[in-house]
């Protein structure tokens, strides 16, 4: 699914998968903070964002 | 009905002095594909008067497969807010250039559902009203072209506002109604045709007629029972192939089934309608869940006996096809109107 | 007649008088040159409508999903590697089925031949590799293997790979040195571009849904796009609201396309929507050397787990 949002031209950066245990909440923080900062690098999105209807 | 004389070499100048009055609309060729749709315009463009039929109908210029209809704000702040509203859109004149006669026809049974005494459905009617139909005559029909047979044809003028007929370097202008008079006008084309232009154009107009080799019989529909063609045994056969997609009905320049939809967007909301189709399995179905239509073989039936059968009956003006073809071309699996036609037609109850 | 479909005439005339089918389920001739037409035989005499030629481009498969009887069922390569997703699917149980496998040469391409020949097509006559083509503007000779579908031309599954019986000898099969040089050439492009191809790509699309029906993978009962609770996607032309259908659609077919092309041939506005599938397929073989419809005995990649399944993807 990655890929192929990817091939249509979604920046791979938007789009993390991970595993995280209910026991590892520094992980998950870390997760958390790592998403919120790539992402707010790349700006807001403007590809499968549906504008007003 | 006055006949102008325009050469062709003064065509374009024509078409950008109405482009200051009109919205144009012509068949436009898609950049990277051998293939043309309906489309407006810029300033500056001219219309493509090459014939090229069109995959879909110009329907979609009056009756957009999404429309707008209403909106309203979901902000209780405001004062009129949850109160739908209709959706503002300009309806300046618009004219469609290079329409074939037959979609001219198509659209004034199309009219017959959607303007009537008891309800006027106001967005076709104001666009209707907006719109001057530019026909052009079609001097060499395609081999799926069977307009002669059902009510229509290659010249037909009902509808048609100024009637285009092709005559080498120039072209013969009918004009039929004032609004096709004030196009002209505002084209400023007005060289009255010399005397013999009638005849010609009676002739290639024949000639025209002539070379459709597509004949279908519809002469028995009317006079036959419903439920004899409804209960006839040859309906899963003609559906065994159908894939039940929508390329039949959204190629129709007569198919006016549309579905009504809400949305909303944070604390705005728009009610918008979309093309539907007969083919589809939603179409029809009920709240409660039961479809009058769920089998594949019910919904093929539909959309032949709407076209064939019950819009006959009930509007007294022909069938609801205009044998423009479209259907026959675009159909992955090759159900032929024209072969449903006949069988309908030629139907002999077994007793 | 060609020696081809006179040997399928034979066949199903033969199955059905013996009574070991039901049905046989085949192509007719088109009412137009250039179309045939999934057709349906159940008495041995309606077995001399069949037809084979180089435009019968739909995936017979597509006939036979959840039907009780026996069929007949003639497959191309790439139609038997759906039946064979079929079986793998619970969709049809062999038993059911009598395949007579036809060793296919590719089909053609009829936009491309309406493209060479300019001019509205009157009549084609086949015979071998030499398409005589009447027109508007006289007939013209083309060679069949200049105008083969994109899919056909790249097809390394010409024979059946399941079958009960042979209506004719096997195929050589083609070797394609870069397969998936389609699927690459996008890969190469820098996002927005890639957007941009994909917005240019579906911006015809009138969600007629031919490319889903006439596709032997989308058989479930109610499609995302027409669920109304919870309702997944707009019902409208919103652009964004087609791509997520076209997006979605392929992704449902992820490890399980077969690349035959029904849902090109079906649309009819021309769009290369094997454009999304074909992606997944190049995934299907480098991530886990999967081809979809070659094994009944093996479930498809994305229906099981593998310890060695890749997860670079996970953190």
């Amino acid at each position: 699914m990655a890929n192929l949002f990817e091939h249509m031209g979604l920046e791979k950066e938007r789009l993390h998968f991970s595993w995280i245990s209910s026991a590892e909440a520094g992980k998950f923080v870390d997760v958390a903070t790592d998403v919120a900062n790539t992402v707010e690098a790349l700006g807001p999105i403007d590809k499968f964002v549906k504008k007003v209807a | 009905m006055k006949l102008i004389h325009i050469d062709k070499k003064e065509w374009n100048q024509g078409m950008e002095r109405a482009q200051k009055e009109y919205l144009l609309f012509s068949p436009v060729k898609d950049k990277d594909k051998e293939q043309y749709l309906f489309g407006p315009l810029a300033h500056g463009e001219v219309p493509d008067m090459t014939h090229a039929d069109t995959v879909l109908s110009p329907k979609s210029i009056i009756f957009p497969q999404t429309e707008k209809m209403l909106h309203a704000s979901l902000d209780p702040s405001q004062p009129d807010h949850h109160i739908m509203k209709r959706v503002p859109e300009e309806y300046g004149p618009r004219a469609v250039i290079g329409i074939r006669p037959y979609d001219v026809k198509a659209l004034t049974l199309m009219n017959l559902n959607f303007d009537t005494d008891d309800y006027r459905d106001p967005y076709w009617c104001d666009a209707y009203k907006a719109t001057t139909f530019i026909a052009l005559g079609v001097n060499s029909p395609s081999s799926v072209d069977f307009s002669t047979s059902m009510g229509s044809g290659p010249f037909d003028e009902t509808g048609v506002d100024v009637l285009l007929v092709d005559n080498q370097d120039s072209y013969i202008a009918k004009i039929i109604t004032d609004k096709g008079q004030a196009f002209m006008e505002a084209a400023g084309f007005n060289a009255e045709a010399d005397p013999s232009a009638r005849e010609t154009l009676d002739n290639i107009k024949a000639n025209a007629e002539k070379k459709i080799t597509a004949k279908v019989g519809t002469d028995t529909l009317r006079g036959r029972e419903i439920l004899e063609l409804y209960e006839a045994p040859f309906w899963d056969e003609i559906a065994f192939s159908c894939i039940n997609c929508g390329t039949c009905t959204f190629v129709c320049p007569t198919c006016w089934c549309f579905d009504i939809q809400d949305e909303t967007k944070g604390k705005a909301c728009t009610r918008f309608r979309n093309w539907d189709s007969c083919m589809f399995p939603l179409f029809t179905l009920h709240g409660s869940g039961h479809n009058p239509r769920g089998e594949k073989t019910q919904r093929v039936r539909q959309r032949f006996m709407h076209k064939l059968k019950y819009f006959l009956d009930k509007y007294d003006q022909g069938t609801m096809c205009v044998g423009c073809g479209r259907c026959v071309e675009s159909c992955p699996v090759n159900i032929d109107i024209r072969e449903v036609c006949n069988i309908m037609n030629n139907y002999e109850p077994q007793k | 007649m060609d020696q081809l479909t006179e040997k399928i005439r034979e066949l199903a005339s033969t199955l059905l008088k013996d009574g070991k089918v039901d049905m046989v389920i085949g192509f007719a001739d088109g009412t137009l040159p250039m179309t045939s037409r999934p057709f349906l035989a159940t008495e041995s005499d309606k077995a001399a409508q069949l037809v084979w030629n180089s435009f019968c481009s739909l995936n017979l498969t597509n006939y036979i999903t959840g039907r009780k009887e026996k069929i007949a069922l003639f497959a191309k390569g790439c139609d038997s590697r759906n039946v064979v997703n079929h079986i793998v699917e619970n969709k049809i149980s062999r038993d059911q089925l009598h395949i007579i496998g036809v060793p296919c040469q590719g089909m053609v391409d009829k936009k491309a031949i309406l493209k060479a020949v300019g001019g509205e097509i009157t009549g084609l006559c086949e015979e071998g590799d030499k398409l005589t083509v009447s027109s508007s503007h006289g007939d013209v000779e083309l060679n069949k293997n200049d105008y083969l579908r994109d899919n056909c031309a790249t097809c390394t599954h010409r024979n059946p790979v399941i079958y009960d019986e042979l209506a004719a000898p096997l195929v050589e099969e083609q070797t394609v040195e870069e397969p998936f040089a389609d699927v690459a050439a996008i890969e190469k492009m820098e996002p927005v571009d890639k957007a941009r191809y994909f917005d240019n790509l579906i911006k015809d699309c009138i969600r007629c849904y031919a490319c889903r029906n006439a596709c032997p993978l989308c058989y479930c009962p109610t499609c995302f796009v027409d669920e109304s609770g919870p309702q997944w996607v707009g019902k409208g032309q919103n652009p964004t609201d087609i791509q997520t259908f076209h997006f979605l659609r392929a992704f449902h077919c992820a490890g399980r396309c077969t690349d035959c092309g029904a849902c090109e041939a079906a649309c009819p506005m021309d769009i290369h929507v094997r454009a999304f599938t074909r992606k997944l397929n190049k995934d299907a073989l480098e991530l886990f050397g999967w081809e979809a419809g070659l094994d009944t005995e093996k479930r498809p990649p994305l229906d099981t787990f593998n310890p060695d399944d890749p997860d670079e993807f996970i953190r």
